[in-house]
């Protein structure tokens, strides 16, 4: 019989134990699955949100989230010549207000208003209805110039898109209408209402789970902040090409054209959030990945430490019918195998369910976009786990090896069977 | 409460120390322990500062002593480069002079209400009073913290250890208990019932389960400097990060107990329940 068969021999007569074993090793590896899901999760999150808007390069006129608006100054012409930029695919200006919106009699409510000027891609998926329409998609065209001869309240057109949100809330579908009403944080205002029609349901990336979005062209924006149409945008969005260094070189050449400005691409603003933000979920995923670790390795190794003790005439009687130690030794890892590989193979499936559970917990974070995860699957992580728990077996079986390596057989049946 | 539309001001040190020669008439600054650490500053040193980076409007001050920034549970992660002038050295060294009114602004006006006085119902007076201004308490609700959502993190993840843990716990009785085989089978024989031998399991179950707790609790509080000095060293803050409480101790104690004793009474059941021939193998 071979080792593997001896092992598995033993798993099957001590069935209790070996299935309270696993279900161990499963729950701890589970765990661990999850804490290694959390390593990276939040930063492969945010970067493939940041890069499902289509632009790598952000421009802005200050650190942080300051709770007034920074405006850009000139960012029309700023956009303009950014354009013309030979790294530059696509640029777009974003410009942000509070509003309230308001259908009926229902209550108002607050929202985020966003304004966007024409661009190839949104940051928005659509659910249902349409996305705002500015004519041919990625014909170029200055900033300066509007989406149309006159403003939106002149024409009385102001297209919106809105978050599931808002539409569950005032039971709307596309071609519904609403008022919005400017609300500039900040500032004391009186700005009428404007009446916007709905042309589409969309999933913003970046609107928190509890957060009403509203998106629509800056035209109808600036109609409804009662504002010029040449005014600041709080941010410009930059899709760089490629071929041209992609997005760090886009960065670096838009900061040598206004240095008083704040340039990042996508992959700055990761570092930065690594650095910052991600900070404590990275280090709470080492510590915690480390202890079930350890855990594991404790447990195992003492489970089939006490194990062996308790068979020790057994195995003392193998040896004494001519099995080397060589395949006892094997038996053993074997048997450390069978117990932390079932364990860590059902640590999986049993981990990917705790990690929706975690990450439901972990998503009610206030102001959270909604599609940001904090537990991500990639296959690095698989990887990992796999071969932690090799060590892990690998390790546990040590200490029994070089017990049963050592053990005098004769003594040992004298003293386990005789006695 | 906080009445605020920007963080606190703070300032960027454009030159450090200019010489050391203290100014009578150089106002006072505070410098923050990590600040003064970072631009080797001391008490009674002179520094120069300006609101932008290029140095305009300089004013020079003294550096009257260094204190420990507030720990922030939320910035812990950021450095805290930070001074603390008066007031009315910020207003000067800041304002605008083609800009009367910067001269008379501030960013944030904290205050404490009298006893009694509801919170939401200022903030609502106030807003109707003064337009443009935002209120909000300082303390956080439960909804909008993110501690608390941290709190729920760190409890799930608890639960499953425990679950975790029991399963091996279970094992290692299992192996105890098929251990005392004959021990158990010759108790029987002599007369002891099943009920004292299962009351002796769950004493001896109680009693490792608590010794267990308390090994336990007795390492968290002997690690408990250690993680702190680990990661107050790492973020270069004066934050406590594990504080193992008198309630928490006792919460392990409360769960570990009947976790024990469950343990114990579950293993040796499956010894227990069989009659006494069968123990000796018969």
């Amino acid at each position: 019989m071979t080792s593997l068969g001896l092992a598995w021999r033993t798993a099957r007569r001590y069935r209790a134990r070996t299935l309270l074993a696993v279900a161990g090793v499963a729950i701890i590896g589970a765990l661990l699955f999850d804490m290694l899901l959390l390593s990276r999760g939040l930063l492969a999150s945010f970067a493939d949100l940041l890069d499902s808007e289509g632009f790598d390069v952000r421009v802005i006129a200050s650190e942080g989230l300051p709770a007034m608006r920074v405006p850009i100054p000139g960012s029309a012409d700023l956009a303009d010549r950014i354009r013309g930029m030979p790294s530059v695919r696509d640029v777009a200006l974003i410009r942000m207000e509070r509003a309230r919106v308001r259908r009926g009699a229902d209550r108002p409510r607050v929202v985020t208003l966003v304004g966007r000027t024409q661009s190839g891609v949104g940051p928005w998926t659509v659910v249902r209805g349409a996305s705002l329409s500015y004519g041919p998609v990625g014909s170029a065209r200055p900033s300066g110039e509007r989406d149309s001869a006159s403003l939106p309240s002149e024409r009385g057109d102001c297209p919106v898109v809105i978050g599931r949100n808002l539409a569950t809330a005032f039971a709307l579908e596309p071609g519904s209408s609403l008022d919005v009403t400017a609300t500039p944080a900040g500032i004391a205002s009186a700005l009428p209402s404007v009446a916007c029609r709905v042309v589409g349901l969309v999933d913003f990336g970046f609107a928190g789970v509890d957060e009403y979005a509203v998106a629509t062209t800056m035209d109808a924006f600036e109609a409804i902040v009662a504002e010029p149409s040449h005014g600041e945008a709080d941010l410009i969005l930059v899709a760089s090409r490629a071929e041209s260094g992609g997005g760090a070189a886009a960065a670096r050449a838009i900061a040598g054209l206004r240095p008083d400005l704040r340039v990042y691409s996508n992959e700055d603003v990761v570092a930065q959030f690594n650095r910052n933000g991600f900070a404590y979920f990275r280090q709470i995923s080492f510590v915690l990945s480390s202890l079930t670790m350890s855990f594991a390795f404790l447990l195992v190794a003492t489970l089939l430490t006490v194990s062996i003790n308790q068979r020790l005439g057994e195995i003392a009687a193998l040896r004494a019918l001519g099995i080397g130690r060589r395949r006892i030794a094997a038996m053993l890892l074997w048997e450390s195998a069978l117990l932390v590989g079932a364990g860590a193979l059902l640590a999986l499936p049993l981990g990917g369910v705790l990690a929706l559970l975690l990450d439901h917990i972990l998503r009610q974070m206030p102001g959270l976009p909604e599609r940001l995860h904090f537990f991500v699957f990639e296959p690095r992580a698989l990887v990992i786990h796999v071969v932690l728990f090799v060590i892990t077996a690998a390790a546990a079986a040590a200490y029994p090896v070089w017990l049963t390596s050592r053990l005098p057989i004769a003594a040992t049946l004298r003293r386990e069977v005789v006695g | 409460m906080q009445w605020a539309c920007h963080n606190p001001a703070m300032l960027t040190f454009v030159a450090a120390l200019a010489c050391a020669i203290a100014l009578d008439a150089a106002p006072d600054v505070l410098v923050s322990r990590q600040l003064a650490a970072r631009a080797h500053l001391t008490v009674g040193d002179t520094v120069t500062l300006a609101a932008d980076a290029n140095g305009a409007r300089a004013r020079t001050f003294r550096v009257a002593g260094v204190y420990e920034p507030t720990p922030d549970p939320m910035r812990f992660t950021a450095e805290r480069i930070e001074g603390r002038l008066h007031l009315p050295d910020l207003i000067a060294l800041t304002a605008d002079p083609h800009d009367p009114a910067s001269a008379e602004s501030v960013n944030t006006i904290n205050m404490t209400l009298a006893p009694g006085i509801d919170t939401r119902r200022f903030i609502a007076d106030l807003a109707s009073q003064a337009p443009g201004v935002t209120g909000w308490p300082t303390a956080r609700s439960r909804d909008d913290d993110p501690f608390v959502v941290l709190d729920r993190f760190h409890l799930a993840i608890s639960v499953v250890t425990v679950v975790g843990s029991t399963a091996f716990l279970l094992a290692l009785m299992v192996i105890r208990a098929e251990e005392r085989r004959d021990t158990i089978a010759i108790l029987r024989m002599v007369g002891i019932s099943r009920r004292s031998l299962l009351t002796s399991v769950a004493v001896e179950g109680l009693v490792t389960a608590i010794a267990g707790a308390i090994f336990g609790v007795a390492l968290a509080f002997t690690t408990e400097g250690l993680v702190n000095r680990i990661f107050q060293t790492r973020y270069d803050t004066a934050l406590v990060f594990v504080r193992v409480t008198p309630a928490l101790a006792w919460r392990a104690v409360a769960v570990a107990a009947p976790l024990g004793i469950a343990a114990g009474l579950a293993a040796s059941w499956t010894l227990l329940r069989r009659n006494i021939l069968s123990l000796f193998r018969r």
